[in-house]
């Protein structure tokens, strides 16, 4: 059954802090992640289901898929100094795959490819203890032509349909956003408004409202991985998000949320 | 966004897969970044690129590589980890 459903910043300068990086904002975001760690905890969870968006990490352009799910006794990554392994609890992701390819959800799966940062960072940091397998569920976010945001909010849909029919306690965590720009012109300009409006719209409970955004929109607002969010929002249907923290650097929206279930 | 303004996440077309394939080995290959980092000409041969890449590539031209179809958080995140690993910065990790 579906347990907990998050969605929490993975920005790497939480983790690795260059002196750019206001150091009590990196703080107050930890501080967040600390409560969703609590939750975790207090919720019992048996696993955590991570949707995240890979930065042409896992992969490159030998094969673009929209949607993939990683399937196999472990996973693991590296990123600058970090080392990193989970293991993946093996049964529910090969339930996801089969069910959602069941579901009419055509779902690339991997048994091999490297864990993205976007993973690690949120599980660094909020993993309970004792430590939980994970599955990862990766949705392509950079390389064009991404999936849509309603198709991300369909699949969530039946993600969580499925989930609701697994007798272990799942958590749901969505990985990214919100607005950044790397490696363009509006770096340091993100759209901090967008993101404050899309939090109210969610906090009152209208997460659908995602899934009839454009990509086109998603890209103009800096927030091409809010499709991990309207992953986890299809799964939560009308839920409203309890925000824990709001917090704009000098060029990226950190936010950590929850769904109350 | 008005008509006909570009994504800032543009499709990577085919004329540029030899560059986005350099940017990737830069960023996420530790050994070819080095060897880079020991001799651009050499390592940029290893991938076959055009010469007019190799010299964007070689300057640190941005504009130009996206202009000729890099991927934008490509030529980000192989410039930091170039910049990262020639004049090292220091972190704090937590």
């Amino acid at each position: 059954m579906l347990v907990g459903a998050f969605a929490c910043a993975h920005t790497p300068q939480l983790l690795a802090r260059p002196g750019t990086e206001d150091r009590d904002l990196v703080l107050r975001v930890h501080a967040a992640f600390a409560r969703v760690k609590r939750r975790l905890e207090a919720l019992r969870a048996d696993a955590i289901a991570i949707v995240a968006g890979d930065h042409v990490e896992a992969f490159f352009l030998d094969a673009v898929p929209a949607l993939a799910v990683y399937v196999g006794a472990e996973c693991a990554g590296t990123f600058g100094q970090y080392r990193y392994r989970f293991p993946i609890h093996e049964p529910l992701a090969r339930s996801i795959v089969e069910q959602g390819v069941e579901r009419g959800f055509d779902l690339c799966y991997t048994q091999s490819a490297p864990l993205d940062y976007a993973f690690y960072v949120p599980l660094y940091f909020t993993m309970p203890e004792p430590s939980l397998p994970i599955v990862p569920l990766h949705v392509n976010v950079y390389l064009p032509p991404q999936p849509t945001p309603r198709r991300c909010y369909e699949w969530g849909g039946a993600l969580g349909a499925i989930l609701q029919g697994r007798s272990e306690r799942v958590v749901l965590m969505a990985s990214g956003g919100m607005s950044h720009f790397p490696g363009t012109d509006r770096y340091a300009s993100p759209e901090f408004e967008y993101d404050r409006r899309l939090l109210d719209t969610l906090r009152a409970g209208r997460g659908r409202e995602l899934a009839a955004v454009t990509g086109e929109e998603l890209d103009k607002m800096g927030n091409i991985e809010l499709r991990t969010w309207a992953v986890v929002l299809g799964a939560v249907g009308d839920a409203k998000a309890d925000v824990y923290c709001y917090e704009p650097s000098w060029h990226h929206g950190n936010a950590v949320v929850e769904w109350a279930l | 966004m008005s008509a006909g303004e570009p994504l800032h996440y543009r499709f990577p077309p085919a004329s540029a897969y030899r560059l986005n394939r350099c940017l990737f080995a830069l960023k996420s290959d530790d050994g070819f970044r080095a060897r880079f980092l020991k001799d651009a000409g050499a390592a940029i041969r290893e991938i076959g690129l055009a010469a007019a890449d190799a010299a964007a590539l070689v300057q640190g031209d941005r504009d130009t590589l996206l202009a000729r179809g890099a991927h934008p958080y490509l030529v980000f995140m192989a410039d930091l980890r170039l910049r990262m690993e020639r004049e090292p910065v220091t972190f704090e990790y937590f």
